[in-house]
């Protein structure tokens, strides 16, 4: 599975914005030729469960649609790769503000 | 061209194959040395090789592949809603796999595209690597273009562009173009790069030599550090000496070591350096500390300045309510309203109003309204403004004592 949403130092169940930001990153990959099965393995995500979710980002103008020999092809728009620029400056920012687990204390800071 | 068929579900011993082979699901072959197909080779399914596979072209559909040697294919590699698994070396020219790619061995070909995993035990050498999911290399990469859309674990690199949509982890080497990773970039050993670009957090745990490096959250780097400008959206921590042109931080930046820079240093927040901080500007919007800092022309710093043995530039400024401890040293020292200094050393020194300093060596002096000076020494002129305050009486001297840094 992708991990680019997990892309922090400690594991997490993964939010709907992680799967969101997997999504978009696969896509960006294919540079406006990505088709959902492609997207569904580098996502790892079922291709039905996919479907939702691109449908959600296209509804909110985050991915655009096109037709390549015939079938639907998927590319980020401009406000998707602001959203991906948002989600991973505020994910670093999460890290650095997040306090301690106990076994991290006194060596978080190498 | 002739064709040999294995029909689905059964069991073949093959050595050479003059012509296509046609694969049904879920067969397998046995091989004598060597599987040598002359033609392409179709696997219609899930199936197995159980040796060495040589042919011109392979092609893949809804299954996975597994060969149980080395895999050479003089022309591509289609595997369409497949997987492959090379249990060799892999040489081809091409090779498109949908699912999933896992090769025990060296890996050769111009180009690799992977929609899910492409998991490596040896080498990799191509053009382009494309992954959408995930890429694992245990040996060595060498590539021109590599893009990932999702995780990186690779070991020593030789690239030239590097791209990952989520998390990358090499041990280090080169790229010598641009680095870009969305989310979360570490490199454990020394790493070269021409520019490195990081939405989250950048961790350089070797030395780093590199150009333009920009990272919108957190930037680490824990050996030597060479650069040619160094952007920080959030906190930068520096572990050993940095050398560089110029440096933007939008928070706080810590150096363990020196600080050499040639051109600027703008913080919006703080800036600390345990050692030598050297450059051509200097403008922090909050606290300055360091054991000594020296710019050539202009230093601005708005909160507060501690230094060890000096904070020198041909034109410093304080800003308004700034606090300083340590020397201060210019060509032209002014202190903003409300600002507070110890010694203060330069050609022209002026206090802004409600100002204070400790002592004032300068050739020309400005006290203005109701700041206070403990001690002036003075070469040329000095100036106490209505309701300043000189505490001992102003002494002009020939010449001023040497000045610190």
């Amino acid at each position: 599975m992708a991990s680019g949403a997990n892309g922090g130092g400690v594991s997490r169940r993964r939010e709907v914005t992680d799967i969101y930001a997997t999504v978009l990153e696969v896509v960006k990959r294919y540079h406006g030729a990505a088709r959902i099965t492609r997207v569904s393995y580098g996502a790892g995500m079922p291709v039905d469960r996919l479907r939702t979710v691109v449908d959600l980002l296209l509804g909110l103008g985050l991915l655009k649609s096109d037709e390549l020999d015939g079938r639907p092809v998927y590319d980020v728009t401009s406000r998707g790769q602001e959203f991906l620029d948002t989600y991973w400056k505020m994910r670093a920012y999460v890290e650095v503000l997040r306090p301690p687990s106990p076994g991290e204390r006194g060596g978080r800071r190498r | 061209m002739t064709e040999t068929r294995i029909p689905r579900g059964t069991h073949a011993r093959l050595g050479a194959v003059e012509g296509d082979l046609i694969v049904g699901a879920n067969a397998r072959i046995d091989v004598d040395a060597r599987l040598v197909v002359t033609g392409r080779a179709r696997f219609e399914g899930n199936a197995e090789v159980a040796g060495p596979l040589e042919c011109r072209s392979l092609e893949c559909d809804e299954g996975t592949v597994r060969v149980g040697g080395d895999l050479v294919v003089h022309e591509d590699i289609r595997a369409t809603d497949s997987a492959l698994e090379v249990g060799g070396e892999l040489r081809a020219r091409r090779v498109d796999v949908d699912r999933g790619l896992a090769i025990a061995g060296a890996a050769t070909a111009q180009e690799f595209e992977v929609g899910g995993v492409l998991d490596g035990a040896g080498s990799l050498t191509a053009q382009r690597v494309s992954v959408g999911g995930r890429f694992h290399l245990a040996g060595p990469l060498t590539a021109s273009a590599v893009e990932v859309g999702g995780s990186v674990d690779v070991a020593l690199v030789t690239i030239e562009s590097l791209e990952v949509g989520g998390l990358i982890r090499l041990k280090g080497g080169t790229v010598r173009g641009a680095i870009e990773v969305g989310g979360r970039f570490v490199s454990d050993e020394d790493l070269t790069f021409g520019s490195l670009e990081v939405g989250g957090v950048a961790d350089l745990r070797g030395a780093a030599t590199g150009g333009s490096v920009e990272v919108g959250g957190m930037f680490n780097v824990q050996g030597p550090f060479k650069f040619r400008t160094l952007e920080v959206g959030g906190i930068g921590t520096i572990h050993s000496p940095a050398e560089g042109a110029d440096v933007e931080v939008g928070g706080k930046l810590e150096t363990d070591g020196a600080l050499r820079l040639t051109g600027r240093l703008e913080a919006g927040g703080s800036v600390s350096v345990r050692d030598e901080l050297v450059g051509d500007r200097l403008e922090v919007g909050g606290k300055l500390a360091a054991h000594h800092a020296v710019f050539a022309s202009t230093a601005e710093v708005g909160g507060s300045v501690a230094t060890e043995t000096g904070l020198k530039a041909a034109r410093l400024r304080l800003g308004r309510r700034t606090r300083a401890s340590g020397p201060l040293v210019g060509g032209s020292v002014e202190l903003d309203d409300r600002a507070r200094a110890e010694d203060i050393y330069g050609d022209h020194v002026e206090l802004g109003a409600r100002a204070e300093a400790r002592r004032i060596f300068a050739r020309t002096v400005r006290v203005s309204e109701r700041a206070v000076a403990d001690e002036v020494t003075y070469v040329d002129s000095v100036q106490v403004d209505r309701g300043a305050e000189v505490r001992s009486p102003p002494r002009k001297v020939a010449e001023l004592p040497p000045f610190p840094l």
